[in-house]
């Protein structure tokens, strides 16, 4: 489905476009704030995946003659109280941020899909018992539930996913049941019943596939707040601990000290929180109105 | 319309049934509890005094036996006592809540008269320069954490006005209450205005789109009059949704924005007692969330049932 | 000890005089505003182990005998009396008899008397029906066998030994008498005294709200009409309000040098005080267990510790390297400094120390190419995690690469019980400036607080002669002895002992900062407000 969605929405635009890069220059028009939006994405990746590379300092090491360093050509974005680089702690910090984000919305959607399939599909008391844990769920803040799970599971970075994770299932189980419950009376479904297909391939073969497009659109929307459900936890002192560089730790306690002395503690890490997500939200609305015409605006 | 009110009912009992256990097996997982607190400072200890306080306040007791007990003692209206304070849970919860309600309510029509608005106005001109505009400012505000905003506010009233606010139960003047209460209300309703907006925008796009405003249209109403009369007034069913989703988004957002502006509400205060391992505490203000989350989506969709009655009562 | 303690009068007196004639008479009345630093477990004095309890409740109480208010170091020569009108030592020096006084009453009326003096220290030493629910400085009293009354107005501490510190200790802020006529739990949570000012309303994570003790039976005092406490966790938010005026004083000793700059820059006329407080940060090492075990291991870390670097970070500077004892010239048993260089891993020369120390990591099979890998396990506080992030960055220099283990409140007690760490960091404060309350509670075999399990014997015997010693100068050679033995075994290895600034606003009158300890400060009677 994702596919002939592309390709009407081309089509819709008029676009005569057959070479792939032209059309990806097309759609990079057409969607300039999704462009910039990915744009941001694939940089904050980058700067995760060769931060060794950028930068010039071990975001762990502590140099007591140059603590509180004013930005300068030396150190970009100054130096905490430890006298540890700034800016490579922010290049570092993405590591965390990207994979809490990622990890938690994979973890989230993955277990969201079983259940929503599992409800949809199979209804039933399954779809009975899935349908109330899901309402548990949601009536929950995200934040207060992952408070509480943190602090039950203890303050790291797996456990940090995980605590974000749980509360996305029902968020995406409900987005794929409510579809698999439409498809189920879709005629190729029934197609691939009468010629005895089993329920399990006909659940992962033509369902699941068909559920794509809402999943991405929704994980993509998800990305954004659990990058910053993870910055708040942190904020709280109850994500990632220190000495890691997660955004929402350097924002926290020690920075907060500094707000007036060595402002840049608080501004750089804030600025790097805002503008992950702002490019994930940006990236994740142009996804909607490509793959998910029926929402767009 | 009766029978899908009772089954809501029931369901939403259920469902805070549900919370019930799972906060109350959560916080049981957690390690060390308020006794290790307590003795924390004291350095070794007989464990013959830390069974001691384990017995008297109930926690050597088996699981299932203290789940029943809360939950008599929350149907009778008997909440416990802090198990830090010593005080009875109600006494210290009840205080709060004015607090985080003027809080989330200011935080609220904030956002209502900002998104609602400016979500209009976006769809109304849609595909326009302003509409593209206001779109980037609303995802722009959906992306700051509310507590950065919090601290930049802070920073900025003190370079500014020399001075910040500080928390005062009773404010003596009104620019005082303004600065306690609205200005961390426009912190939270920052994000919340942006869902507005967003959710406002699309909804009347819909409703835009729908054949009665083409027949009005082409019946030769003003555009003015098919926006802002015909729409909008289709379009408010939708925005009470978003009051819904928007009850957990800003209890979230109230969490961190209570710690910055060091308001003694509720939110800030579920995260104290977590730190004490203040059960009673935790377990009750957890429900208490819980509850006012659940009333308030079955709120929304009884209004939205009474409003429009296409919804069909089955599902 | 007479003559020691009409001294102590004259002092006073002279300091009264001299303080009147600078700041002019004073005058009654404002309520004095300050920041709490967080949200203190209760109201109870005697159940807490934290200066977060002492500095909002300390005005309710008064203690037989108390530091006086206005001398910054602490000692016995400093020691006025409160709720006795004297004290004498019997000839043996193992009885200490107070003589109380007979126009004190309780905050809800009833007189006070002998009997509560006997109740408060029989609870304190367990010897009571009602118990504490922790109870954290019972070991202050191991040396004393009981309190006797001998009428309403006369009690004595009959003790095992001589033991001439037992006078400090009760001097100290952590030991109000309490009443007799209210149970431990009502003293949690509605505390009533005898002092300056009466307790109105604790709301955890809010305030707390004292009112001035009309009948206070210091007659004209207190000046003050009430003291608030508001409770700000965040620093800054805290400092801004003091700067802007919202508080006539930060919370004591809890302003850390960086913003004491920022304070400087923002509000000039404040008047700002640094002082240490008598709190070292230390390290704790499990030595029952491998790596640790290894005594060239524990000398290598000894030897490792770059102490003014930890300095220059935490303090810029201001900061002071030592033993056990509070460093000189405000702690009165600090080792002299040639001795102190003497002791391995204090010496000036820090790359000097490190290469010993390789040599010494190498000779247990560790090198360049081989790191020993552990973890630093400390407390998800600031003052613990930061120190904490230092000591692994300089470990790295003896092949050490160690891992940051925050651990929570809840669980960090237990999991020093458990011995479940190799390496941690630690805070201890130290109450009053007195071998006997840092060496019994810290390094005696079996103390409640001896978190290491730290035993020697031979140490111990020590600890026992040096607090029968009556002559002062004696005593101290003893203790210097004692301490510098305590570092070279590795015992806690001191890193360094803190300072931290005060501020208050320039019409507060009357506040003195204690220079050897952070929790005898706060009776707050004769502070006033020229405003």
């Amino acid at each position: 489905m994702a596919t002939i969605n592309f390709e009407s929405e081309l089509r819709r635009a008029g676009a005569n476009a057959t070479g792939g890069w032209r059309r990806l220059a097309f759609l990079a028009q057409r969607y300039m704030l999704g462009t910039i939006g990915l744009i941001i994405m694939l940089l904050f990746v980058w700067m995760a995946a060769s931060a060794d590379l950028i930068c010039r300092y071990d975001p762990l090491s502590v140099d007591s003659a140059h603590r509180l360093a004013a930005p300068s050509a030396l150190h970009w974005f100054g130096t905490d109280s430890f006298g540890r680089d700034v800016w490579s702690r922010i290049i570092h910090g993405s590591r965390i941020s990207l994979a809490v984000g990622i990890g938690s919305t994979t973890l989230g959607a993955t277990l969201g899909v079983i259940v929503g399939l599992a409800s949809g599909y199979l209804s039933g008391w399954v779809d009975l018992v899935f349908q109330r844990i899901t309402d548990m769920l949601q009536s929950l803040p995200l934040l207060v539930l992952a408070l509480v799970m943190t602090a039950a599971l203890g303050p790291s970075l797996p456990n940090v996913i995980v605590a974000i994770a749980i509360p996305l299932i029902p968020t995406v189980a409900r987005v794929i049941r409510a579809n698999t419950l439409a498809l189920r009376e879709q005629p190729f479904v029934e197609a691939a019943k009468s010629i005895g297909m089993s329920e399990m391939r006909i659940a992962l073969r033509h369902v699941l596939p068909n559920t794509m497009a809402p999943l991405i659109v929704l994980a993509t929307a998800q990305l954004g707040s659990t990058i910053l459900t993870e910055a708040s936890l942190s904020f709280l002192g109850l994500g990632i601990p220190e000495p890691y560089p997660s955004w929402g730790r350097m924002l926290s306690e020690s920075a907060a000290e500094y707000v007036r002395t060595a402002p840049w503690l608080v501004i750089f890490p804030g600025i790097a929180i805002s503008l992950a997500v702002f490019g994930t939200n940006l990236f994740g609305d142009a996804l909607r109105d490509i793959l998910d015409p029926r929402q767009r605006g | 319309m009766f029978a899908y009110i009772v089954r809501r009912l029931f369901l939403m009992l259920l469902t805070l049934f549900g919370i019930s256990v799972i906060i109350f097996v959560l916080l049981r997982v957690v390690p060390g509890n308020i006794v290790d607190i307590l003795f924390d400072a004291a350095g070794f200890v007989d464990p013959a005094d830390k069974a001691n306080l384990e017995k008297e306040l109930g926690l050597s007791q088996p699981i299932v036996i203290q789940y029943l007990h809360w939950i008599g003692g929350l149907l009778r209206g008997d909440l416990g006592y802090s198990y830090v304070s010593e005080k009875p849970a109600l006494d210290e919860i009840l205080p709060r809540i004015p607090i985080t309600a003027r809080l989330a309510g200011l935080a609220l029509l904030f956002s209502a008269s900002i998104g609602i608005p400016l979500g209009v106005l976006s769809a109304v001109h849609q595909g326009s320069r302003l509409d593209y505009v206001l779109r980037v400012v609303s995802l722009s505000g959906l992306s700051l954490p509310s507590f950065w905003l919090g601290l930049l506010i802070l920073m900025a009233s003190v370079s500014m006005f020399g001075t910040m606010p500080i928390f005062n139960p009773n404010p003596k003047t009104w620019m005082e209450a303004f600065a306690i209460y609205a200005v961390p209300a426009m912190a939270v309703g920052f994000r919340s205005a942006a869902l507005t907006m967003r959710i406002t925008r699309s909804s009347m796009l819909e409703i835009l789109r729908q054949d009665y405003i083409r027949t009005a249209r082409a019946k030769g109403a003003s555009e003015t009059s098919v926006n802002y009369h015909h729409a909008l007034k289709n379009a408010v069913l939708p925005v009470i949704t978003v009051i819904g989703i928007e009850a957990a988004f800003l209890i979230g957002g109230l969490i961190v924005t209570e710690t910055v502006f060091n308001i003694p509400g509720i939110a800030r205060f579920l995260v104290e007692a977590l730190r004490w391992r203040d059960y009673p505490i935790v377990q009750n203000l957890v429900m208490f969330i819980a509850v006012v989350v659940v009333v308030v989506n079955f709120t929304v969709d009884m209004l939205y049932a009474a409003i429009d009655p296409r919804i069909r009562y089955g599902d | 000890m007479r003559s020691v303690q009409a001294l102590a009068v004259g002092v006073l007196s002279v300091l009264a005089i001299s303080d009147v004639s600078f700041a002019g008479e004073p005058k009654s009345g404002g309520i004095f505003r300050i920041y709490h630093r967080d949200s203190p477990g209760s109201a109870s004095i005697h159940e807490g182990a934290t200066y977060s309890l002492n500095v909002p409740f300390m005005p309710i109480f008064n203690n037989l005998v108390m530091f006086n208010q206005h001398i910054a170091q602490n000692s016995i020569g400093t020691i006025v009396p409160e709720l006795a009108e004297s004290w004498a030592w019997s000839g043996d020096n193992k009885t200490l008899t107070f003589k109380l006084r007979k126009d004190v009453k309780w905050h809800d009326g009833k007189p006070f008397t002998a009997a509560d003096v006997k109740c408060t220290f029989d609870m304190l030493m367990g010897k009571s029906q009602q118990k504490f629910r922790q109870n954290p400085r019972k070991s202050w009293y191991d040396q004393v066998n009981d309190v006797t009354t001998n009428g309403d107005y006369e009690a004595s501490f009959n003790l095992k030994r001589p033991q001439p510190a037992l006078l400090s200790l009760l001097a100290s802020g952590y030991t109000p008498i309490y009443p007799c006529h209210l149970s431990p739990a009502e003293m949690r949570t509605k505390p009533i005294g005898t002092g300056p000012f009466k307790f109105v309303e604790f709301k955890a994570n809010e305030s707390i709200k004292l009112t001035k003790n009309p009948d206070y039976f210091k007659k004209g005092l207190p000046y003050l009409d009430g003291i608030e406490f508001t409770i700000i966790p965040n620093r800054s938010t805290a400092i801004l309000g003091f700067v802007s005026g919202k508080f006539d004083m930060t919370f004591p000793t809890e302003v850390s040098i960086p913003l004491l700059k920022d304070v400087k820059a923002q509000a000039p006329n404040a008047v700002c005080v640094v002082e240490p407080n008598n709190v070292s940060t230390n390290i704790i090492i499990n030595s029952t267990s491998p790596p640790f075990d290894n005594i060239d291991i524990r000398r290598a870390l000894a030897l490792s510790l770059d102490r003014k670097a930890f300095i220059q970070i935490m303090f810029e500077g201001q900061g002071d390297i030592g033993g056990t004892m509070e460093p000189a010239p405000d702690g009165l048993w600090a080792m002299p400094k040639d001795m102190l260089e003497s002791i391995p891993g204090y010496g000036p020369d820090v790359e000097k120390n490190r290469e010993e120390a390789r040599k010494l990591m190498q000779k247990a099979g560790y090198g360049p190419d081989k790191h020993l890998q552990i973890k630093v396990s400390t407390r998800n506080i600031a003052v613990y995690r930061d120190p904490a992030i230092i000591l692994i960055d300089q470990i790295k220099s003896i092949y050490i690469d160690a891992e940051l283990d925050v651990v929570d409140t809840a669980q960090w007690f237990p999991k020093v019980a458990r011995k479940d760490y190799s390496l941690g960091l630690n805070l201890t404060g130290n109450a009053v400036d007195e071998p006997d309350q840092s060496f019994y509670e810290n390094y005696a075999c079996g103390s409640e607080r001896n978190y290491t399990n730290y035993c020697n014997k031979d140490i111990e015997k020590l600890f026992d002669q040096q607090s029968a010693e009556t002559d002062l100068n004696k005593r101290k050679k003893l203790v210097w002895e004692i301490d510098k033995k305590l570092q070279e075994d590795v015992a806690r290895p001191i890193i360094f002992h803190a300072r931290t600034g005060t501020c208050w606003q320039p019409y507060v009158k009357n506040v003195t900062i204690m220079s050897n300890s952070s929790y005898n400060g706060y009776r707050y009677e004769d502070v006033w407000l020229d405003k």
